[in-house]
């Protein structure tokens, strides 16, 4: 198969590589990246597991082929930690309780993140909306959604 | 496992060239929220595919424009800038209404106008609305450009008059004159990430309390998305105050097995989209009054 040359800012580290046609943003991310913080769930979009933020919007990472990609730029689960310093919505995850299996986290992390940074205060419909493509077996979403929800409190706060 | 080799078209003219010279061997890429899936699925459409070009970098084809006449909406424009369109907003709400129940934020952001009518789904839930609005294409090819109207372009269940040297550029969308009401239905098996059982959408002038130039368009009842003429007819002129639902959904439903026939699904659908007409002219009586 043909390979393919691609530039890929990725948190915020750029990286040239030579992808075959067929590889994933997923793949890409996490065989050759090593970013296995994204996650492969269904593999045709309904899960969102795989969620990633690319230029600014929540995408399935699944659904995009990296050879359409060259310039973007890419954000992981992993690129949400700076310095030892978690994200508020980490943080926010850990203290409801809004993690079990923690399948579904990095998926439901990004999809908060690109809402968060378009929309700092979205009201509950609209964290709803943004994690709707995001399927949890576990929490019942609850946990999830107040989650998010307590760190637009604290941006309120400010 | 299907193995193309990637293409990628800076302009237009680029994309046509390829187009012209692969043919039948090139598929068309922009959002990949359909093509990923079907290639994961390996499905048989695509046995004849070498080449899979990506277009979404071509310039021009992400227009959201007021052409005085008619709204230019480009190939590329993703469901995510419908629903954030101002102008979209203030001239065709349907389409916002439309594009906002299309599967879950991620497939919105990435997913494409001219994806979703090139899909030629049966259910696609921009093509309803954009049927009801009476919408053109328009096509590029090495050979010129050329329109239709939408309700011809797509021939089938994912069949379309798109030659296999053709690209479609834009989808234009005729202003309607006057102030006019608007609704949108879409049954499905859940809130998000789901393909419409069937949608529906009403646009509607109302003159004295009347039903005027009202276009009805379902999408998942017949083959492909379509006015239902008969209904139409039987509501031009209607008087809000004064319509028997129960012989209209009675109607609505013999149109669509008037084209249909009987299917497997026809026990379900007969009842659902009379009852989905009725719940669409009420919302809009309420909203006139």
């Amino acid at each position: 198969m043909e390979e393919v040359n691609v530039t890929l800012t990725v948190n915020g580290k750029e990286h040239n590589i030579k992808v075959p046609s067929d590889e994933r943003l997923l793949d890409t991310l996490r065989d050759r990246l090593h970013l296995t913080g994204v996650k492969e769930g269904c593999s045709i979009g309904e899960c969102g597991a795989c969620t990633v933020v690319l230029d600014g919007k929540a995408v399935n990472s699944c659904m995009v082929y990296t050879f359409q990609l060259d310039g973007s730029e890419v954000l992981t689960v992993e690129g949400l930690e700076i310095d030892g310093q978690l994200d508020p919505l980490q943080e926010a995850f850990i203290d409801h309780q809004a993690v079990q299996c923690g399948f579904c986290t990095p998926g439901m992390l990004m999809s908060a993140k690109a809402l968060l940074n378009e929309k700092p205060d979205p009201d509950r419909e609209e964290i709803k909306t943004a994690i709707e493509g995001n399927l949890c077996r576990c929490t019942g979403y609850q946990q999830i959604i107040e989650a998010i929800e307590s760190v637009v409190k604290i941006d309120r706060s400010e | 496992m299907i193995e193309f080799e990637a293409l990628k078209a800076n302009s237009l003219d680029e994309a046509i060239d390829i187009l012209a010279d692969k043919k039948n061997e090139v598929k068309m890429v922009a959002g990949g929220t359909d093509m990923l899936v079907q290639i994961h699925h390996e499905s048989d459409d695509l046995k004849e595919m070498k080449y899979l070009l990506d277009i979404s970098a071509i310039s021009g084809l992400d227009v959201i424009e007021d052409n005085g006449e008619y709204l230019r909406l480009g190939a590329l424009v993703t469901h995510s800038e419908i629903m954030d369109s101002v102008l979209i907003n203030e001239k065709f709400p349907i389409l916002q209404k439309a594009a906002e129940v299309i599967g879950s934020t991620q497939i919105r952001n990435r997913g494409t106008v001219g994806g979703n009518v090139n899909n030629a789904s049966p259910a696609a839930d921009l093509v309803t609305a954009l049927i009801a609005l009476d919408a053109s294409v328009v096509l590029h090819s090495s050979h010129g450009k050329r329109e239709l109207p939408l309700s011809e372009f797509i021939t089938g269940p994912y069949c379309t008059d798109r030659k296999e040297d053709e690209i479609m550029t834009e989808v234009k969308v005729p202003y309607i004159q006057d102030e006019y009401y608007d609704c949108y239905q879409k049954v499905k098996r859940r809130q998000a990430v789901a393909i419409a059982r069937i949608n529906l959408a009403v646009i509607t002038k109302v003159k004295d309390n009347k039903f005027n130039d009202i276009r009805v368009a379902f999408g998942s009842a017949t083959p492909t998305a379509t006015r239902f003429k008969e209904i139409e007819k039987e509501l031009a002129g209607a008087d809000l105050s004064a319509i028997d639902y129960e012989q209209l959904a009675e109607k609505t439903s013999e149109e669509m097995v008037g084209i249909t026939g009987e299917r497997w699904s026809t026990p379900y659908k007969r009842p659902v989209v009379g009852n989905l007409l009725k719940r669409a002219l009420q919302s809009i009586v309420k909203e006139v009054q």
